[in-house]
């Protein structure tokens, strides 16, 4: 029995699941709903196979077709892939019930096929080992996020989406144009084999060049952030979360993983040059979320800031400091997708999303303000959350390494967002003045929230065991001690 | 001149100074590259044999890499989908068109559908295949739409849709079948693999001409039954 479920290729079921569940969704838009819940529900069972599958036969690579690489296709699994494939199930599962209390009937009918195959575009994105393959999944992904970010309806959701379109497409193609440049001097397009294979040339700096910035691009690092805010704020609320939980990491991986396998050698000038973008936009998305007036605003830039985290293991690229890193991400996911959705609830109970006006939602949605504030918890970095954990080791690593500026930047971020949660609960707890009508906000979609915020703060207690799953496969070098 | 002029002059120089500068770069880097590492293409011509088709071109993108095509497959669908989403139903009433346009669009579109298919028939040993095949289907629809043809109603729900995902439908059967009888994903037995390919083919081809030619029309058909 258990032979049997390690034997069975998860990979490719967690690819073809979500596929077939777009695919039945938009065939039968009636019982769309029902539908995706079911798919939703088969993904996350099929993401507890494949981490068992890992944790008995440790890292899989899985050739399509029987070819294997550099002929065919071959798909990888690792600790690194399974941490952000547990992070899609995980906020996947989350944005799905969300959804369903939250999408009107005809929205929901779009709705449903276009984030099946978001989903499947992602698990696809973190399973695959080619390059060619990871920009149609990019591509597949893209146009899926900004359907969705356009779903809102209006003048400016459609203008934000349209930006994030064309945004996306510069950094697709720049991406591919990278792509060509290592295809034509090496001759494959297998991680793996690139890895054995690629020295220095101008031809490699390029294309190391063209492919960060498109990546980086799509990733929204400071000062290429300025597409961010508009969409994640205009989409629906589902749909923001799930943007700011899962699409920007997509391009993320592609970098890290393009970072430690295929490009180690050149990380001395350009990975300082990350880390300083990575700090700027710690210190300039916490001070522009600090001074929006309108709730999702301020937690579309509070990603932009959590965002710059990430870049800071760039300098430091130590173990410890990619797990940190990593652990950051994975908590990010989780309170950002709850704190939105918390935004939706707000915005769907009072009609608006002003903070000055979120006059005692606390009396009025307590479950919303509960998840609003564990998922600040976590944001900040407070003690036991998972961006506690994270941030500990990113402070270890930087003291280790000597490069203590990085540590100042932490602290000063963890200020900041600590500055622009407190004022929206703040806010939350005022006299109303105004007594205005009340939209019904349905149970599920509060108990969505209050859970993934929950989880975000659990991070906290498990994390050895998390770290010995992220480290199957040892994607970034031998365990951190810690 | 205005101070928000002058910035954004400012903001063109500089863009124009950021473009030359990497417009240098990657020419420095594209004259500087040594002569291709070869690429795959005796791989693709060793194994050509066992792929069922003896077009490389056809072999590689629906057998070797046959998974590529699949979720090219899947781009095409949500692209459909996010346009159908975006709402705005057109004006779907049919018209009648000109003399010429009637007599022309009777002559090309049984002439386009029969290219479609010799295109599709032609790729397994030369140049065609399912996206050629499918564009100029695509065209025929385009030109349909054009004199005036609409959809009857009744189709337009639930089998339009049918082969709108008849495509990857089928690249995910014909991959997954196997899966079940113990092969891998997308392994198809080569004694199988030409006959296969051409299937999974005549569908992409129906899905990529029914799907540009409804992209053209830019919004989701009404459904329903005729009166």
């Amino acid at each position: 029995m258990i032979g049997d479920i390690v034997a069975i290729p998860w990979v490719v079921v967690l690819i073809v699941l979500p596929l077939m569940g777009g695919m039945a969704c938009f065939l039968f838009p009636t019982i769309s709903k029902s539908l995706g819940l079911m798919t939703a529900l088969a993904i996350f069972t099929a993401v507890g196979g494949l981490s068992w599958q890992l944790v008995e036969e440790g890292a899989q690579r899985y050739a399509i077709g029987g070819w294997g690489a550099s002929l065919g296709i071959d798909l990888y699994a690792d600790g690194l892939s399974l941490l952000m494939l547990v992070m899609a199930a995980l906020v996947g599962l989350g944005v799905s019930v969300y959804s369903s209390g939250y999408f009107s009937r005809d929205k929901a009918n779009h709705f449903w096929p276009l984030w099946l195959f978001l989903w499947g575009a992602l698990n696809a994105l973190f399973l695959s080992a080619d390059l060619f393959n990871l920009y149609v999944t990019l591509e597949l992904l893209g146009l899926a996020a900004v359907a969705l970010v356009a779903l809102a309806g209006g003048r400016g959701a459609l203008t934000s989406a349209m930006r994030y379109l064309l945004v996306s497409l510069l950094g697709s193609l720049f991406y591919l144009l990278g792509v060509v440049l290592l295809y034509h001097s090496f001759g494959s397009l297998d991680i793996a084999i690139l890895a054995q294979r690629v020295e220095p040339s101008p031809a490699v700096w390029a294309a190391v060049g063209l492919m960060s910035v498109g990546l980086l691009l799509k990733t929204a690092l400071f000062p290429m952030h300025f597409w961010l805010p508009a969409a994640h704020a205009s989409a629906p609320a589902p749909v923001s979360a799930l943007l700011s939980a899962l699409v920007v990491k997509a391009s993320f991986y592609i970098l890290l993983r393009l970072w430690l396998e295929v490009f180690p050698q050149t990380n001395t000038a350009f990975s300082q040059l990350l880390g300083l973008l990575g700090a700027a936009a710690v210190l300039w998305g916490g001070l522009m979320a600090l001074r929006q007036t309108r709730l999702k605003m301020l937690i579309a830039y509070s990603t932009v800031a959590q965002l710059g985290y990430l870049f800071l293991a760039f300098p430091l690229a130590t173990s410890c400091a990619w797990t940190g890193m990593l652990y950051l991400l994975f908590s990010h996911a989780l309170a950002k997708a709850a704190m939105f959705m918390a935004a939706g609830n707000i915005l769907r109970y009072g009609g608006h999303d002003r903070i000055a006006d979120l006059d005692q939602v606390a009396q009025r949605l307590p479950l919303t303000l509960a998840a609003f504030s564990l998922a600040g918890v976590s944001i900040m970095g407070l003690p036991p959350s998972g961006g506690f954990v994270a941030k500990w080791l990113l402070l270890e690593a930087s003291m280790n390494s000597g490069q203590w500026w990085w540590a100042i930047v932490l602290i000063l971020g963890g200020l900041l967002a600590a500055a622009y949660v407190f004022r929206v609960i703040g806010y939350a707890f005022t006299q109303a003045e105004l007594p205005h009508e009340a939209g019904v906000v349905p149970a599920r979609m509060e108990w969505t929230a209050l859970v993934l915020a929950f989880v975000a703060i659990l991070l906290g207690f498990i994390s050895p065991a998390a770290f010995e799953l992220m480290g199957i496969g040892a994607p970034f070098g031998v365990g951190c001690a810690g | 001149m205005t101070a928000n002029g002058q910035t954004g002059k400012t903001f063109r120089l500089l863009l124009v100074l950021l473009l030359t500068v990497m417009a240098v770069g990657l020419g420095y880097a594209v004259l500087e590259l040594h002569s291709s590492a070869g690429g795959l293409s005796k791989q693709v011509a060793t194994n050509l044999e066992a792929s069922g088709v003896s077009n490389p071109v056809t072999a590689v993108l629906l057998n070797f890499r046959g998974y590529d095509t699949l979720l090219e497959m899947a781009v095409l669908l949500v692209a459909l989908i996010g346009v159908w989403s975006l709402g705005g139903i057109p004006d779907y009433r049919e018209s009648s068109p000109g003399p010429v346009l009637d007599t022309l669009s009777r002559l090309l579109v049984p002439m386009l559908i029969l290219v479609a298919g010799y295109l599709l028939w032609v790729g397994t040993h030369a140049p065609g295949g399912a996206f050629q095949a499918g564009s100029v289907l695509g065209a025929a629809g385009v030109l349909l739409l054009l004199s005036g043809w609409r959809l009857e109603k009744i189709f337009a729900g639930l089998p339009l849709r049918v082969i709108l995902i008849l495509g990857l439908g089928a690249f995910v059967t014909a991959g997954g079948g196997f899966l079940l009888i113990g092969n891998v994903f997308m392994e198809y037995p080569s004694a199988l693999a030409g006959e296969l390919i051409l299937m999974v083919e005549a569908a992409a081809t129906l899905s990529i001409g029914v799907t540009l030619a409804a992209l053209f029309l830019g919004g989701r058909p009404e459904a329903g039954l005729d009166k």
